[in-house]
């Protein structure tokens, strides 16, 4: 056939139109929790390593910190610490990171798909993923007696909320690493940045209970406050904690989203 | 030297690619020189050079994926920086690497895909019932990517690249590595394409017989620039003589070109192109059947030690040979080594 009678047999028109922001946003995530559905082995991986911390935590300090530190529920006390770790084993960068190296990111990129929407998406998808590790780590918590110092409801979806916004500030950092480098290696190492951040915070005893350059650190910490206004739910809720909580939770985000957008845009950049 | 052959007819059809003097540098190294090129809508255009001359960073140009150092590059009149969210929803791509999320099913994949492009509903439905009967994978649309093998996948991959009926369809080597069963089921896809809905197909590949059979025209591309371009049957009726490949020790080059260049000056053999080949020589000369035992008995009589004599007619390599002094296989395996010394930077990603 020649191309001059094909073209005359054509399809004048594509049927592409446009799709907004809303249907590229819910389509990504979609396809976003899809995949994280699909493994669940690594959900479960994701929760390993948080409850064998609170388990040899609490074994260990439990008696000793009821006596010493005062704390009614060293299980209650520690179970924060727990949640906020499980949360920031997201998996939206290492996703992203190989889709970049497989080719599934040109793919998508080739499409009229809003690019922010390619971003959002996965960290939709995180949130996803960052409630059902704490929905997971609250209920094993419950089953072991922690309660929380008022309606149980309100307590557990405070603790949700606090989380979420942790959680995908923390997904973003793996976000921006990711399309930062495109290495799934570097992508991967992010989580050792969880580590000072997590653990220079009270969360093995009470931050009054802490001198030296030790409480310096814990005390210029945002996640610092992040537990504090988490364990507020669990022994007695204040509300100035809380807000103080959720201020640091959101400037950490705001910080760490800030961080992915310039990856973003250095990324999408026609070179 | 012209690089144009056979592209008369273009002078009465639609342009639906053109690029201008395209010009792409990763740092020092030159991945695109000049490259200036034009396609007319309904045409199937294939663009043919080995490994590493420079073809997917001229698809990613053109496909709205990279910008160019400079040059300009348009789609259907529609400029690829300046307008590349429209050129995106004229175009359908099919990229090397044929990149495709494993954990999802080959259905899930098209609709993701197709919603992207603003398809809907029914519409939608229709479309995946549609491209996944063209490629024919009907029987395993529902099953996990990662169950497919590379054959599934590449068709797949082109399914996806139709969804929404692109009037502009670029394959950056929709083959390489496929056996030759998968090759031919891709090749009669894509014949499928333009018969059906009149798509114009920009080809990208390494395979001188998938351009050979394909392509309505063909480009030739080597360490960045067009070397020639023009219908394959033109550019191999401008090599203009059969092809005498003769392999000779590499000690005789010298004794077998002087006995060549004699026998020619002589008028024993008609004064063609001879080419130094990694395996002896090439020579171009009409009348190959007649030629050839002329040719043998000019190199016993200089008592020149040589290999394999053999006659074919010209192919696309052959024009690339004519044109660049090398083989293709030569050149990639250049090419691959070039990469080796000087690694391409990482290059920005989409936008």
């Amino acid at each position: 056939m020649s191309a001059g009678t094909a073209a005359a047999a054509a399809e004048p028109r594509t049927l592409a139109a446009p799709a907004g922001l809303v249907s590229d946003v819910t389509a990504i995530t979609g396809r976003a929790v899809r995949g994280i559905l699909r493994e669940p082995e690594l959900f479960l991986f994701a929760l390993v390593i948080p409850v064998f911390f609170f388990v040899v935590q609490v074994g260990a300090l439990g008696d000793v910190a009821k006596r010493a530190f005062g704390v009614s529920s060293y299980a209650a006390f520690q179970l924060p610490i727990s949640i906020l770790f499980a949360s920031a084993s997201t998996s939206g960068g290492n996703a992203l990171v190989l889709d970049i190296a497989n080719g599934y990111w040109d793919k998508l990129s080739v499409t009229p798909v809003r690019r922010s929407a390619l971003v959002i998406g996965i960290l939709f998808g995180e949130m996803f993923a960052v409630l059902g590790y704490s929905l997971a780590l609250l209920l094993f918590g419950w089953a072991i007696g922690v309660r929380f110092a008022g309606n149980e409801l309100v307590g557990a979806a405070g603790l949700l909320g606090l989380t979420l916004l942790f959680g995908i500030g923390f997904a973003a950092v793996s976000i921006a690493v990711a399309l930062a480098t495109g290495s799934v290696r570097a992508t991967q190492s992010t989580f050792i940045i969880f580590f000072p951040l997590l653990f220079l915070t009270p969360s093995a005893l009470p931050r009054n209970l802490m001198t030296g350059w030790f409480e310096t650190a814990v005390r210029l910490n945002p996640i610092t406050y992040v537990v504090e206004a988490a364990r507020s739910f669990l022994f007695g809720f204040d509300a100035a904690v809380v807000a103080r909580g959720a201020l640091a939770a959101a400037l950490f985000s705001l910080f760490t989203f800030a961080l992915t957008a310039l990856a973003f845009r250095r990324r999408v950049r026609m070179g | 030297m012209a690089l144009s052959v056979g592209a008369s007819r273009l002078d009465s059809m639609t342009t639906a690619i053109e690029a201008i003097d395209l010009v792409r540098h990763f740092g020092q190294v030159k991945a695109v020189q000049g490259v200036s090129l034009e396609v007319a809508e309904g045409e199937i255009y294939g663009f043919l050079g080995p490994n590493g001359a420079g073809k997917s960073t001229i698809v990613r140009i053109l496909t709205t994926l990279l910008g160019p150092t400079s040059g300009s590059g348009s789609v259907l009149g529609h400029h690829v920086v300046a307008e590349r969210t429209t050129v995106r929803r004229l175009i359908g791509v099919a990229l090397q690497e044929a990149g495709l999320d494993p954990k999802q099913t080959g259905r899930e994949l098209l609709t993701l895909q197709g919603r992207l492009y603003g398809l809907r509903g029914q519409l939608l439905e229709a479309q995946v019932r549609e491209v996944t009967e063209l490629v024919g994978l009907t029987d395993a649309i529902d099953r996990r990517i990662q169950t497919y093998s590379g054959g599934m996948k590449r068709r797949l991959d082109l399914a996806s690249a139709l969804l929404h009926r692109p009037r502009v369809l670029f394959l950056d080597e929709p083959t390489t590595g496929l056996d030759p069963l998968s090759r031919v089921l891709i090749w009669d896809r894509i014949r499928e394409l333009r018969a059906r809905f009149g798509a114009t197909i920009f080809l990208t590949t390494q395979y001188l017989e998938e351009a050979d059979e394909l392509a309505d025209r063909v480009a030739i591309i080597d360490q960045g620039r067009i070397v020639r371009q023009g219908t394959p049957a033109a550019l191999k009726a401008e090599v203009g003589a059969d092809v005498i490949d003769v392999a000779i020790d590499e000690r005789e080059t010298g004794a077998a070109r002087a006995a060549i260049k004699e026998l020619q000056s002589s008028g024993e053999l008609p004064g063609g192109e001879l080419r130094g080949t990694e395996r002896g020589y090439t020579l171009f000369v009409p009348d190959g059947p007649g030629n050839i035992a002329v040719l043998i008995r000019g190199l016993d009589r200089a008592g020149v030690r040589f290999g394999a004599v053999s006659l074919s007619r010209p192919t696309l390599d052959d024009v690339f040979l004519a044109a660049t002094g090398g083989r293709m296989a030569a050149a990639a395996e250049r090419a691959a080594a070039e990469q080796e010394r000087t690694p391409e930077p990482a290059g920005r990603g989409p936008a």
